[in-house]
């Protein structure tokens, strides 16, 4: 399995790329895209409960487009503080809310203006005042160290090409016996240069 | 992902199940190809 990739991409290209595509989604979940969106995806393919979905606020699931489940590990303590990384429409930051209560805290960042708006729109509906959104470059995180006890972010790493930069970020936010719990995208054979650097494959 | 992870303190990283994530999609060929899937990860501090 690949775990290193070296890029020599143009790194701005890719993140305007990033912002452009997901900009889309939230515009317009329902056009075209070659990856899947909204909640029966999650519920079928991802192992979500469909019927807690069916309960979120529309804009929130609609927009959804993770590749795995976060919550399909260990249980969201209530009281926690959790943090999403590149939180979309804010589905994920949704059911955080839910598991932590309103003890706890949840805040999902995005570079995204649209899914910002959608996430605060739908936490507004949802009645979940410990959910918040803000805009953020998620490699320098406006948190102080250690004040995080549960990362989590579904389908963003793998569109950050300084993973190392990424992780470093989220090992200080992180408090001692806090975690991450995650889901992204793995790729089984190594690639070859050219592929590495094709910023459609990144995108999609 | 697990050793970059591993590399920056994180222990007991470990991948708990995978997702086709892709088929079904116009990019199912690619993923295929690529044996892209989607991972559930969890990783201590």
């Amino acid at each position: 399995m690949a775990t290193i990739c070296p890029v020599a991409l143009d790194v701005s290209r890719l993140r305007e790329e990033v912002r452009r595509t997901y900009s889309a989604v939230a515009r317009d979940p329902t056009s075209e895209f070659h990856f899947h969106r909204g909640p029966d995806y999650a519920g079928s393919r991802l192992g979500y409960d469909l019927s807690e979905l069916k309960s979120l606020p529309g804009p929130a699931t609609a927009a959804f487009a993770g590749v795995g489940n976060p919550f399909d590990m260990e249980r969201l303590e209530s009281g926690a503080t959790v943090i999403d990384i590149g939180s979309g429409a804010g589905m994920d930051c949704l059911l955080a809310g839910r598991r932590v209560g309103s003890a706890g805290s949840v805040i999902g960042f995005d570079m995204t203006d649209e899914m910002l708006a959608r996430g605060r729109a739908a936490a507004g509906e949802a009645g979940l005042e410990q959910v918040r959104f803000e805009k953020a470059d998620v490699q320098d995180l406006p948190l102080d160290g250690g004040s995080v006890d549960i990362v989590i972010s579904n389908g963003v790493f793998n569109l950050l090409p300084d993973k190392a930069k990424l992780f470093r970020e989220l090992y200080r936010v992180v408090r001692p016996g806090g975690r991450l719990q995650f889901a992204d995208i793995i790729v089984g054979v190594e690639l070859s240069e050219k592929v590495r650097n094709d910023i459609d494959l990144w995108t999609g | 992902m697990t050793e970059l992870l591993e590399k920056t303190g994180f222990r007991n990283v470990a991948p708990r199940r995978f997702f086709d994530s892709f088929a079904g999609t116009t990019k199912e060929r690619v993923a295929g190809k690529y044996q892209v899937r989607g991972a559930n990860f969890i990783a201590y501090k």
